[in-house]
């Protein structure tokens, strides 16, 4: 065997983080950050005088996995990967609504219960193209960014999680297998 | 654009390229990252796993994207492709953000 593992490899070391981005004529912002997420922040980023409707959507993390007591969770990235795909997301939501902005933010690391994992800000000149996109976003980073979940459960499993395995009501997706 | 410049890592022997396993494919192989030999052909790349970590084929790969230089590859439709000295390959188990 080789000793090559004793190094952490960067995405995995949270002194290289925040990792962001910033594209001023799209208005888009990403963030991976290993600190807690203020979801003011990142309303912020999106809100401006032409846009008449504002929308944050903020994702926390939740205290069982059916009926199995969580203890914490945790979040790894392959930021290289993870930019690539946040980016395409946005500019895809952007060209779809015309919105104004859009802002995706990620915890890493160990999230507390009921602390945010996930924020999403976009803003629109109006309502209807607001709400579709926040939504149409934070279903495709549920479904494409590379990024991945653990539960630590309080009987001492953990278990990593795969999204395609639910819907947006919780439910679990009948697979093929 | 983020300014990320982690390709070639901190030391980069001569004749290896690098891999990063997520998730499920750490788990299993009970590491983030390691050095393999190159030039591998990235056909090769399953069986060369398969042999270091028996079952991982299937249990773990048929379900994950496969990434060199932070582009996806499809192991049957790029099979010619080389994985080069130096290179960043990455194991993608299926995702969960949010």
């Amino acid at each position: 065997m080789t000793s090559e593992q004793s190094s952490l490899p960067a995405h995995l070391d949270p002194t290289t983080y925040p990792r962001t981005s910033h594209d001023p004529a799209q208005n888009i912002h990403l963030t991976l950050t290993y600190s807690p997420l203020d979801a003011n922040t990142y309303l912020a980023h999106t809100s401006s005088p032409e846009a008449g409707a504002n929308i944050l959507f903020v994702g926390t993390t939740r205290d069982t996995f059916e009926g199995r007591a969580v203890s914490q969770l945790s979040y790894t990235c392959y930021p290289p990967l993870a930019m690539k795909t946040l980016t395409a997301i946005a500019e895809d939501a952007i060209r779809t609504h015309d919105l104004k902005g859009v802002s995706i933010a990620h915890r890493m690391g160990v999230v507390p219960i009921g602390e945010a994992s996930i924020t999403i800000a976009v803003s629109a000149g109006h309502r209807g193209a607001a709400w579709r996109a926040g939504e149409e976003v934070l279903e495709a980073c549920k479904e494409k960014a590379e990024i991945w979940k653990r539960e630590e459960f309080v009987d001492g499993g953990k278990e990593w999680r795969a999204n395609a395995d639910r819907d947006a009501e919780g439910k679990l997706v009948e697979g093929e297998r | 654009m983020a300014s990320i410049n982690e390709t070639h890592g901190p030391q980069s022997p001569t004749g290896t390229f690098t891999i990063h396993y997520f998730a499920t494919a750490s788990q299993y192989t009970a590491k983030n990252t390691e050095r393999l030999p190159a030039p591998l052909q990235l056909s090769e790349l399953f069986s060369l796993l398969e042999e270091r970590y028996p079952g991982i084929k299937t249990k773990i790969l048929t379900s994950c994207g496969i990434s060199v230089e932070s582009e996806y590859v499809d192991v049957e439709e790029d099979a010619t492709r080389v994985i080069q000295a130096g290179d960043e390959v990455a194991i993608i188990p299926p995702v969960s953000s949010g």
